[in-house]
């Protein structure tokens, strides 16, 4: 069936780093569809199973309906339909698991067994399977059942209130950001498992959460904490190693230069920038200490600067004379980015507009852009892949994949087991 | 290298990674070595910088005390090595002849002026995957634009969503753009040695730019596209959501709370209970029922009605009572509470880690729960521990050639 680490094919060169690994990826939201586009990418055959039926609400969310999301998060991968809560659904995803190297699913364990879907019983079926079960809150302590959504697990992790000013509401972003720590964690684990697979010839097991992942990156200041007794401060902007460091309003609405002046040989650089002026050269500022302790007149007097010119213009002025400075990007800028288009960063693709009142294979097509799986490597470039609309690849995958009759497609699909 | 088992419990095969990165990459090293890579840090003689970055573990300043350090560089091991020596470069080939990986954050061509190139190095060695993990990537005309950590945030258009729409961007306290980048760059490193060692290919170089990494750790919000298709520029919303409504934290009797209402089901559900609790009949008016971006146009109105309700309750009562009736209300926890998490505590998340000067503290290490594997558990390396180890044992050289290194101050 599935063929694993078979030796390399001259005829069939260059072959991708995952091929002939097959990949079951079962669930909505972000961070397990981003783990299987980077799979995908990567050249695993990840089929991913989804239902008219019920369908992932993310496609919903502004930029996502209009194309955003789902073709960044579900391209390069194939896409079917099959409601797994009904008899004949289950039984033809149990087929799939059969034939597959890695199943993947962000439900919690007790929709799980609603439907009939048992860990161990997977194993029966595929032995050497390789099984990532990503949760929320985790997959077994006090919170097991718990429905969570990656958007507000970030707060759960702790760095929520590591961010922004004293005193003021958490800092919080406008995008489930610690869902994507997971998705980039995740497909570690399973290449790891996988080659781990080979090597000792034992399946794994893992369990993933977004809680995890975002608690992690609140590290160092969890060590400092049980060391001395410290929590983190909440500074805005501000650095303990740099000033002038922060975001300086510049011409236009809501455009900001943000700048980080760390040592002082970016102090010289910074004020030879700006035109040198008188009081560059005062004492107060002379030194890292100095501009510390004098950070709310020296933010004044950069802002000055910054406030008579465009972003891009302080951003180039600082940078060409080695300063660290950049515009805080907005999407203009970042669709319109000479640098991005250089690097060839975002790439054409349609999308699907959602629409509740029908099935996928209904809904109107569109031009979105999409961006390519950051890492540029030189051998096996990641590909950026078709963009599959749901179910487009049922026959793919039931007739050919998995043998089924046209009778029995139909069947199903009238029954809507496979819908 | 020899293509060689994972040691008992451990997920990755002993690959040699000679870890060479700053801020930039230093998580990349600490996942690969974490789940069971061989990670040397290969450090200048006066030790990696970010060694003297406060805070230091009981206040104590010192080179192997950084709170810091301590974090980033578990289960590495340490040599010292001066790379702008011609020995030291010399020794660095003899090490790279023998590697998995190489990975690096040097500004671009750097390491060509060193060179330790991608294209000298492999010649040695053909296996050899390099990771360059730099601000823009290594072409376009921003490759050599100096960046930190806010200028990340800046660049990729992060802080222009996070904060208050009437205040400034803001930057995160985690120093957020050490993960993407270094995440996927772990990622590419193994999808190379995969083809290199499952399929029968060569090594090969990859070129990340954290620029990239941290935008795509956001396009749930999607900047450029929501400009492309609508000129619209997604901005900030303070701790509400444009993507969901209602959703984000709101004041408790006791702290903060977040809560997010995603289906028409959960809306069902929470209209009801917050009528229960203050009688408000608003709450049910038809025209806030449906999906979440039916609500937009009245996202203020009941903004304050959710005040109202949460107001009512400590965090943990809603977070508890929430998933009772299919709710999703999250604590928003401090550092302290995090220690204090009976999840986290159930899960193999903290791993106690004895480290000779900075004593036993509890890591955040258990990214991945499993019975078959977890994570390697070894503290941060003191500087250089181990280079008798790695030139002596691993490269051959006798006591008389380490002598001699170390006299010159190439080791």
């Amino acid at each position: 069936m599935t063929s694993q680490s078979t030796p390399n094919d001259p005829t069939q060169n260059p072959r991708k780093p995952l091929e002939g690994i097959r990949i079951l990826e079962l669930g909505p939201y972000v961070a397990l569809p981003l783990t299987g586009r980077i799979l995908a990418s990567l050249g695993a055959e990840v089929i991913k199973v989804e239902t008219n039926k019920v369908l992932d609400e993310m496609a919903f969310i502004p930029a996502w309906s209009r194309g955003g999301g789902q073709p960044e998060f579900q391209r390069a991968k194939k896409r079917i339909t099959i409601d797994v809560r009904t008899p004949d659904g289950l039984e033809v995803f149990k087929e799939l698991v059969k034939v597959s190297d890695v199943f993947m699913t962000n439900f919690r364990r007790n929709i799980l067994d609603r439907w009939g879907i048992d860990f161990p019983e997977l194993r029966r079926l595929r032995p050497d399977i390789i099984l990532m079960w990503q949760t929320g809150l985790g997959g077994i302590g006090p919170y097991y059942t718990y429905k969570s959504y990656g958007i507000l697990v970030q707060h759960m992790g702790g760095v929520s209130l590591m961010s922004g000013e004293d005193g003021e509401p958490p800092a919080t972003i406008n995008t489930s950001y610690s869902d994507y720590h997971t998705g980039v964690f995740q497909p570690v684990a399973i290449m790891g498992a996988l080659l781990r697979r080979k090597l000792t010839g034992q399946p794994a097991t893992m369990e993933s959460s977004i809680f995890k992942s975002g608690a992690l990156t609140a590290g160092p200041a969890i060590l400092d904490y049980q060391s001395t007794g410290r929590m983190p401060q909440r500074i805005g902007n501000r650095d303990p190693f740099a000033a002038p460091h922060g975001v300086y309003r510049c011409l236009g609405d809501d455009r900001w230069c943000a700048i980080a002046v760390q040592t002082d040989e970016h102090w010289a650089a910074f004020c030879r920038a700006i035109g040198s002026p008188d009081w560059c050269a005062e004492d107060a500022f002379s030194s890292l200490e100095s501009r510390l302790s004098n950070q709310g007149r020296l933010d004044d007097l950069v802002s000055e600067w910054t406030a008579t010119r465009t972003a891009e213009d302080a951003m180039t002025r600082l940078q060409e004379a080695g300063v660290p400075a950049s515009l805080v990007s907005q999407g203009k800028d970042l669709y319109e980015s000479a640098h991005l288009k250089a690097r060839g960063f975002y790439q054409p693709t349609p999308f699907y507009l959602a629409d509740r009142a029908k099935p996928a294979y209904e809904w109107e097509a569109g031009d979105a852009i999409a961006s390519v799986s950051p890492p540029r490597m030189s051998e096996t470039p990641m590909e950026f892949g078709h963009y599959s609309n749901i179910g487009e690849d049922n026959d793919y995958v039931f007739k050919e994949l998995l043998g089924m009759s046209q009778a029995e497609v139909d069947r199903f699909t009238e029954n809507q087991s496979l819908y | 290298m020899p293509f060689e088992a994972p040691a008992d419990g451990v997920l990755l095969p002993p690959y040699r990674v000679l870890d060479l990165t700053g801020p930039e990459g230093v998580f990349c090293g600490k996942l690969l070595a974490d789940y069971g890579a061989d990670v040397i840090k290969v450090e200048p003689t006066t030790g990696d910088p970010s060694r003297q970055r406060p805070p230091f573990a009981n206040d104590q300043p010192g080179p192997e005390l950084s709170a810091y350090f301590l974090f980033y560089n578990t289960n590495k091991r340490s040599v010292t090595l001066d790379l702008d020596s011609p020995e030291g470069q010399g020794l660095f080939k003899k090490l790279a002849a023998s590697a998995d990986v190489v990975i690096e954050s040097f500004p671009v061509g750097h390491m060509k002026t060193l060179g330790l190139d991608y294209d000298t190095l492999r010649e040695n060695n053909p296996g050899l995957v390099m990771a360059s993990i730099t601000p823009f990537g290594q072409t376009g005309p921003w490759k050599d634009y100096k960046s930190t950590d806010l200028i990340s945030v800046a660049a990729s258009g992060f802080m222009q969503i996070t904060g208050d729409p009437d205040g400034p961007p803001l930057r995160q306290g985690n120093e957020q753009s050490h993960f993407p980048g270094a995440q996927h760059a772990a990622t590419a490193i193994l999808g190379a040695l995969f083809y290199r060692d499952m399929q029968g290919g060569t090594g090969q170089y990859i070129d990340v730019s954290m620029q990239e990494a941290m935008i795509t750790y956001y396009t749930d919000a999607h900047p450029a596209l929501a400009w492309m298709q609508r000129g619209e520029n997604v901005t900030r919303v303070g701790t509400n959501s444009t993507l969901v409504i209602p959703l984000g934290a709101y004041p408790s009797k006791d702290g903060w709370i977040s809560a997010g209402i995603i289906t028409p089901r959960e809306w069902e559900n929470l209209s009801q209970w917050m009528y229960e609790v203050t009688g408000n009949e608003e709450i049910l008016n038809d025209d806030y029922k449906g999906g979440n971006q039916d609500r937009a146009p009245h996202n203020d109105i009941i903004t304050a009605l959710v005040i109202d309700f949460t107001t009512r309750f400590t965090s943990e009562d809603l977070f508890h009572q929430g998933q009772e009736r299919n709710l999703v209300f999250i604590p928003v926890n401090t550092v302290a509470d995090l220690l204090e998490d009976p999840q986290l505590e159930a899960s193999n998340f903290w791993f106690e880690l004895d480290h000779s000067e900075a004593g036993t503290l509890k890591y955040p290490l258990g990214v991945f729960d499993s019975e078959e594997v977890s994570p390697a558990t070894k503290p941060a390396p003191h500087l250089g521990q181990d280079n008798d180890a790695v030139y002596g044992g691993d490269l051959g050289l006798s006591e008389t050639e380490l002598a001699s290194l170390r006299s010159h101050g190439v080791i």
